[in-house]
């Protein structure tokens, strides 16, 4: 089932468009990986998707219905995201960041009920932050601040789940756990994207790679499908070599550019 | 703990009244002017105490209020702990609307000053936001310098008002710069009341949404805050409560900066807790504030605005230091 649909999107900032026509489906308990060079445009597509950033041409569809036509707090109840970078102002405590996660479901009075607790109580377990729940988040390090935010998204429970770069600053035993993560939350019928820069990674996570260039598609698929060496020599302009690993999944090894000089 | 720092907030507030309203009485002892209170007594204590402390106080404890309340809100809209109004240029704006409408408007008109002291700070608001504004919301840096850039042209425009004012109005329009609760009445005290009561309203119902704030635009947008509505209408109500304390008591600044942030190291960061216990710290603070300034160099009475800087300027500086 579609979740989240964008139709020919278009968007950017102060008029100058980054993404420039881009097709993409969430689909419930799927995860599609967004791959591409450093200012492709993976970010301002994932903030077109979340609606935080307006389209400039195109729709967002949510449950079938445009964005447009849903209001915000909705919206942020079944689209849950997670920046690349979050601006840690203030010396909040992890859990008050964690709890921030609920708000789309309390609206502007409510307290918090027993739901709330649960929700944000699993999602400081699932990303392991029980020893960090009331410190600082100023203090913690970058990938700890990556795991709170992160949390703060899984305590939504929201249908759809953006995930901007959520793997660049946590050492490998959380990147193994983001792994298992994303694969409990499609098991649960949470429809993921995520833009990652680690091939392999996005191997681990994903059933289906979108490519970006420029702004633009330039491949998309499944992996097997989707993974050639030409891939790699046309948009970054490096020599790749493809290996199989466990399970007959690809392996993607850059080579270097003295070996193949040799 | 948060308990025990509640009594303490109320404990100064109680101090502050009673110190401000019964020590010093020319003439008459404390428990004399507390029986004035009630209407007993001499009639020139009870002139004293009620006709010109209390109408002074409560305007003392309705501006600090107000500063601090813009102060707390301002910080968390704008994700900044170094916000304040009188550093971002706002109280400036509204000093320079009241100045301008001082020195030009008819005596009738008087009443507008509120009003008009409010749309200068609302301009200067956005005038600071436009200036600050980069792709991913607002930079701090350039926040503080669009700060320093209005405060620059208000204070250019209020010389060149002071310049040319008739002269029986300069010192009403000089009150202003040097922020002074020395002319407080009750009708100034009721005339304020509007600007504080409805901005604390609206920012109480905001509450949440800028707590989602205080990280960030994009954050807060995708926990569902309607950015560009919220903002608007918090920017309004900084401005209103910026402009009530300015047209009714001058430029006072450092209340809207220091308060938030003592009230955060002891109630922490949930932002309705704050805003109220930020309004009462800022009310007792700034109460204190004009009775230091009324006592320091007595006979002489000085600035309120001097006593809050004071004060303040190391604490700004100490914040500047910890900045990232």
């Amino acid at each position: 089932m579609t979740l989240l649909r964008g139709l020919a999107l278009y968007g950017g900032y102060g008029g100058r468009a980054v993404v420039r026509g881009v097709d993409l489906e969430v689909t419930s308990g799927r995860c599609v990986a967004l791959l591409g060079p450093n200012g492709a445009g993976k970010t301002t597509l994932v903030r077109l998707l979340a609606g935080v950033l307006p389209a400039e041409r195109g729709t967002v569809e949510l449950l079938g219905r445009p964005l447009a036509a849903w209001r915000r707090r909705e919206v942020a109840r079944e689209v849950a995201l997670v920046p690349q970078q979050v601006h840690f102002a203030f010396p909040l405590t992890v859990r008050e960041v964690i709890e921030q996660g609920r708000a789309p479901h309390l609206g502007p009075w409510r307290p918090p009920g027993p739901e709330d607790h649960a929700a944000v109580a699993e999602a400081i377990a699932r990303l392991d932050l029980a020893g960090l729940a009331d410190a600082p988040v100023q203090r913690l390090s970058g990938g700890e601040r990556q795991r709170v935010v992160l949390a703060r998204a899984l305590a939504t429970r929201a249908r759809v789940l953006l995930l901007d770069e959520p793997a660049a600053a946590l050492d490998l035993r959380h990147q193994l756990d983001l792994v298992a993560i994303v694969a409990r939350l499609r098991g649960d019928g949470v429809g993921v994207a995520v833009v990652v820069h680690d091939w392999n990674l996005a191997l681990e996570l994903a059933d289906e790679l979108i490519v970006l260039q420029a702004g633009r598609v330039v491949a998309a698929g499944r992996p097997e499908e989707t993974i050639r060496p030409e891939l790699f020599t046309a948009v970054f302009g490096v020599e790749v070599e493809i290996l199989r690993g466990r399970n007959g999944r690809p392996v993607v090894v850059p080579r270097m550019a003295d070996s193949t000089a040799g | 703990m948060r308990r025990r720092a509640d009594t303490a907030l109320a404990v100064l507030l109680l101090a502050a009244l009673a110190a401000s309203l019964l020590l010093a009485v020319p003439g008459a002892s404390a428990g004399e002017a507390l029986a004035a209170l009630a209407g007993q007594g001499r009639p020139e204590v009870v002139t004293i105490v009620v006709g010109i402390r209390l109408p002074r106080l409560a305007l003392a404890l309705a501006v600090g209020a107000a500063l601090a309340l813009a102060g707390a809100a301002l910080q968390a809209l704008l994700a900044n702990p170094l916000a304040d109004p009188f550093l971002l240029g706002i109280s400036g704006g509204g000093a320079a609307a009241a100045t301008a409408a001082y020195a030009l408007l008819p005596i009738a008109a008087l009443g507008l000053v509120p009003a008009a002291a409010m749309a200068g700070a609302a301009c200067a608001t956005t005038v600071v936001w436009w200036m600050a504004r980069g792709p991913l919301g607002p930079s701090p840096t350039r926040m503080l310098l669009a700060g320093v850039a209005v405060n620059a042209a208000t204070s250019a425009l209020i010389l060149t008002l002071l310049a040319v004012a008739p002269s029986p109005r300069l010192a009403g329009a000089l009150a202003i710069t040097m922020g002074s609760f020395a002319s407080a009445s009750p009708a100034a005290v009721l005339w304020l009341l509007p600007y504080l009561l409805v901005p604390a309203a609206v920012l109480l119902h905001y509450g949440r949404d800028l707590g989602l704030l205080a990280l960030g635009e994009e954050s807060a947008a995708a926990l569902g805050v309607e950015l560009a509505a919220v903002r608007r209408t918090v920017f309004l109500a900084a401005a209103a409560l910026c402009g009530g304390a300015v047209a009714f008591a001058g430029v006072i600044g450092f209340i809207g900066l220091v308060t938030p942030h003592l009230v955060r190291l002891v109630w922490g960061m949930e932002p309705r807790r704050l805003f109220l216990r930020s309004a009462l710290a800022g009310a007792a603070l700034t109460a204190l504030g004009d009775l230091l300034a009324r006592r320091a160099l007595a006979p002489v009475e000085l600035p309120v605005g001097v006593v809050t800087a004071v004060l303040g300027v190391p604490f700004f500086v100490a914040l500047l230091r910890r900045a990232p």
